[in-house]
């Protein structure tokens, strides 16, 4: 099915060529039911996803343009890239790896490895401590659920201040809300938005509940009395709050969608923990589950190998020579002191200048010390990589290329530095 | 790879019976040979207890519900570090070990085979991921079949009857995910669960949605592995789990199966007696009656350790309640077609009525036991108690004042309705322990090349100080030998080795694709043509067990 002619020489193979079913990593959805029509320069994803086409036409490009690899900028090549890497982090006082944007379950396991051999700090929940749900997890847990299970037995979903119109394109679709329904239940469920932005999932919500940010831990708190029959403090949202417990009161099954709109920032993980507890409260009589939205589709698998290879997800650090784990500050790399960084599949993660660059992606930065680039997985190589409901997928490669995998230089430098 | 000999050990070999008989044991090229050259290794084992290594037929160690529990328990662990060396990762231990610590420590317990008891097909590369991270021991998965919608549709087109289709679905499965044996948990249960917070009541209640009952689930899917002639027979967790009167259910389930080869799990929680919702009592006599009348009939006991535990299963209906028990941690995960997953941190105390009473009843399981290849050891780990807590329940088995000893300090109400004040003097013997540790889940998992000593076997091999103190005996192995190396001396681990993925295969018509694929199609949201794991990263190195049939 798949003819990786049609992405590497697509003048030739005009007018349409068609790959697929593949797994699309353009976001933490990771559909793996998509076609790619190409026609020359054109690209598009069947189903259409205007991110997904996004993302594998930059990648596609990136492959053919960019150096193997670079030191300060110049062309060099990988091996004396990753020589210099390797100094740089044997000599390193406090090495950091982070981002995992794009990562497979592989390399994060050899980013976790190479971690553990240095000593160093580890950090896959961006360095703002923005992924959604794992910090309030541990304090009391979470009800959750695959897609499926959405998209075939909640009749309510309310999405918590997302805009997955534009940052996960296909999620409703997913969750069986549109034209193309595919959902169990037919057309007789609603969707509830809690948002007081104008969106694009806005624009779909059967009902729409605009309180600002700063009301959410007031409305989730809020919604937990009222929901216990307890007498609350008036909120001044009692008409919009008796709304949804009333869409939800009125069904068997019920699910929240949630992301870095209630964790991100002061106060996030309050908001996330008050949602699971009302979550928790809905559930002694009815089924009710939740669905968190990680920025990127790599961080799933990253946190996912984190917490079996250390015990610890988010954010953990080896210097001593075991796992400890570490909470998520405003600037983790300034707080702990970290002079070397070596970033996986990461994205736009801001650094100090004190600190130096070792960068290993798909599409590679001259303005660090040393930057290689990889194999993107999922278009250029293989690989599992864990969906946002922790479901695992396999990548495959429409694109074959001859660029290392981010877990391929990781292991690399592992010997290097036990040489 | 060395050859060696140990010398002057005393021989518990069950399966072969030999019982402590002294004589050398010789192993080369990762089997038991039947002698080797003057240069082989020489171990001194005089003064030892020589076995097979040990074999854990229902644990919990692999896959999205034990790394959701690792994820809820970051205190659990923080006080249990485990240092990264020369040759060892780093990890963390606690109830809920990371995956390196588990194989790790499984080892210096003289362990080398481990039987994660329940994955979610769905879920299969995430397992086989986190069991290709878990060194030291072979390893096998079971798949949860036992709330299955896809079968479900296939076991109502056959009114509940085995069929060559649902032989072959179930081949299948076991194809496309590497898994050993298939699991069935409170079956119907959780779909029920996962709908509305349902729950089954009787094993002939309607599944909702499939015009399915559980005692047809049971029939078919068991009656279906029994036919494929797989190595481990069906392996059940029944409906009703914890509740007090659900012997009755276990006891329907056992006669819905009678004369098919059906292993029970964690038969300790499901062996009460009382009315639903009272106080229950122990009915673990029934249970051993029933089980001595029918051989084709094992199972593992699930004891419950006092102290901290971590409970995690696929029952989320049971999480539910001991939410609402505990008003502590919980977490709930519906996967998608095929089963559920609840995880409740626990904790059982001596004084308290129910976990005292569970506590005999688990001894009670053992010690009134007639055959020990029927009734094996497990805690259910971590559910009962965390697998290094074994070599106490060995040294409960085995010394009887201690056992008298830790008995005066539980709830007597409890103890009282149990049969253990009874004079039950019943000791243990080396010989059962090792039957009831490696030699019966070894032959009940059709793994034979494990579980014995004898020529051919593999050279799996734990070595013990013969100390007076069984716990401290069984808990510091001297030395254990895996596939013919010495992985673990005086306590030290030495050497790293991947171990095997064990897997099964089963012959079935590859037009059952046909079948499946359009029912995959209208549930699930995993292409049906990506579902299968092929990824040769995850399947090996395997050891391939076929089925007889």
């Amino acid at each position: 099915m798949v003819r990786a002619c049609c992405l590497r020489f697509p003048k030739r193979c005009l007018p349409v060529a068609e790959l697929g079913p593949i797994t699309c990593a353009g976001c933490a959805l990771l559909c793996d039911d998509v076609r790619i029509e190409r026609s020359g320069v054109d690209l598009r994803l069947e189903p259409r996803c205007d991110l997904g086409a996004e993302w594998f036409g930059e990648r596609v490009a990136g492959a053919q343009e960019a150096p193997a690899a670079t030191i300060r900028g110049e062309a060099a090549d990988v091996g004396a890239a990753l020589t210099r890497a390797a100094e740089l982090l044997r000599g390193a006082r406090r090495p950091l790896l982070h981002g995992f944007d794009q990562a497979t379950v592989d390399d994060a396991r050899a980013a976790v490895a190479l971690a553990d051999r240095l000593g160093a700090l580890i950090a896959t929940d961006g360095l703002g401590g923005t992924w959604p749900g794992a910090p309030a997890v541990p304090l009391r847990g979470a009800s959750t659920a695959t897609l499926g299970e959405i998209r075939d037995r909640s009749r309510v979903v309310v999405i918590w201040r997302e805009d997955p119109e534009s940052t996960h394109p296909r999620l409703l679709q997913r969750l069986g809300f549109g034209d193309s329904s595919s959902s169990r239940l037919g057309a007789d469920r609603t969707l509830v938005v809690v948002d007081n932005r104008a969106t694009a999932t806005v624009r779909r919500a059967d009902l729409h509940l605009r309180w600002p940010r700063e009301r959410d831990l007031d409305a989730l708190t809020s919604l937990h009395v009222m929901q216990r029959k307890l007498q609350a403090r008036p909120s001044g949202l009692e008409d919009e709050l008796g709304q949804l417990l009333d869409q939800i009161g009125a069904v068997p099954h019920a699910a929240f969608v949630h992301g870095a709109g209630l964790s991100a920032g002061a106060g996030g993980q309050r908001r996330v923990l008050a949602l699971h507890e009302l979550v928790r409260e809905l559930s002694h009589d009815r089924h009710v589950v939740t669905l968190a939205l990680p920025g990127a589709a790599g961080i799933r698998s990253a946190q996912d190998v984190l917490a079996w290879q250390t015990g610890y997800s988010d954010n953990v650090d080896l210097a001593s020579g075991h796992p400890e784990l570490v909470t998520a500050t405003e600037s983790l790399p300034a707080d702990e002191g970290v002079d070397v960084s070596l970033c996986v599949e990461g994205g736009g993660d801001e650094l100090g200048d004190s600190v130096t660059q070792i960068v290993l992606a798909s599409r590679p930065r001259q303005d660090v010390e040393v930057s290689i680039r990889t194999a993107a997985a999922g278009v250029a190589s293989t690989g599992t990589a864990h969906r946002l409901d922790g479901v695992p997928l396999t990548l495959q490669a429409p694109e074959p290329g001859h660029a290392p995998t981010a877990a391929a230089l990781l292991g690399r430098l592992l010997e290097e530095l036990e040489r | 790879m060395t050859a060696i000999r140990i010398t002057g050990g005393a021989i518990h070999d069950p399966a072969n019976e030999i019982d402590g008989e002294v004589r050398d044991l010789c192993l080369d090229g990762g089997k038991v040979v039947a002698d080797v050259g003057p240069d082989a290794r020489r171990i001194d084992a005089r003064g030892m207890v020589v076995m097979p290594g040990g074999v854990d037929i229902h644990a919990h160690i692999a896959g999205p519900k034990v790394n959701a529990a690792r994820r809820l328990s970051p205190d659990d662990r923080r006080d249990d570090p485990l240092d990264r060396t020369a040759i060892l990762r780093s990890g963390t231990g606690g109830l809920v070990p990371s995956t390196f610590a588990t194989g790790y420590r499984y080892s210096l317990l003289g362990y080398t085979t481990v039987i994660e008891a329940a994955a979610p097909p769905l879920a299969a590369r995430h397992v086989l991921a986190e069991l290709r991270d878990t060194p030291m021991i072979d390893k096998a998965f079971l798949i949860l079949m036992g709330n299955n919608q896809v079968l479900f549709e296939l076991i109502r087109e056959s009114r509940g009857a085995v069929s060559s289709r649902l032989r072959d679905a179930i081949a299948w499965w076991l194809e496309a995910t590497g898994g050993y044996g298939v699991k069935l948990v409170n079956p119907g249960g959780v779909e029920l669960w996962k709908q509305d917070n349902g729950y089954i009541e009787s094993i002939d209640d309607h599944v909702a949605g499939f015009e399915v009952t559980p005692r047809q689930v049971l029939e078919a899917i068991g009656g279906a592995v029994d036919e494929l002639g797989l190595p481990h027979p069906v392996h059940i967790h029944a409906n009703n789990l914890g509740t007090a009167g659900n012997a009755d259910t276990t006891l329907e389930t056992m006669r819905t199966l009678s004369g098919r080869q059906t292993h029970f799990a964690h038969l300790q929680f499901h062996c009460y007696g009382g009315k639903p919702g009272g106080q229950p009592r122990s009915r673990a006599p029934e249970l051993l009656d029933h089980l001595s009348a029918h051989p084709e009939i094992t199972a593992d006991v699930g004891q419950v350790m006092f102290g901290p535990a971590m409970t995690m299963t696929a029952d989320a209906h049971v999480s539910e309640l001991l939410r609402d028990l505990t008003h502590g941690k919980w977490i709930n995960h519906d996967t998608e077609v095929e089963t559920g997953c609840g995880i409740v941190p626990y904790t059982y105390r001596a004084g308290n009525y129910v976990h005292a009473l569970q506590w005999g009843i688990g001894l009670e399981l053992f010690l009134l036991g007639k055959d020990p290849w029927q009734v094996m050891l497990s805690t259910d780990h971590p559910n009962g108690g965390s697998f290094l807590s074994y070599p106490k329940l060995i040294r409960l088995l085995m010394d009887r004042a201690y056992r008298e000893d830790q008995m005066g300090r539980a709830s007597q109400k409890a103890i009282r309705r149990t049969a253990l004040p009874d004079g039950l003097d019943r000791e243990y013997t080396l010989n059962e322990i090792a039957i009831i540790t490696r030699a019966a889940p070894a032959r009940r998992l059709g793994l034979r090349d494990k579980g014995h000593l004898g020529v051919g076997a593999d050279a799996d091999v734990t070595v013990y100080n013969d100390r007076d103190d069984r716990e401290e005996m069984f808990a510091t192995p001297r030395y254990v030998i895996k596939g013919g190396e010495v992985a673990v001396d005086d306590g030290d681990l030495r050497r790293v080795d991947d171990g095997l993925l064990l897997s099964s295969t089963a012959a079935f018509d590859p037009e059952v694709s046909d079948v499946l694929a359009p029912l995959f199609g209208e549930r699930y949201t995993v292409a049906f043509e990506h579902y299968p794991v092929h990824d040769p990263v995850l399947r090996e190195p395997a050891q391939i067990v076929e089925a007889s049939k």
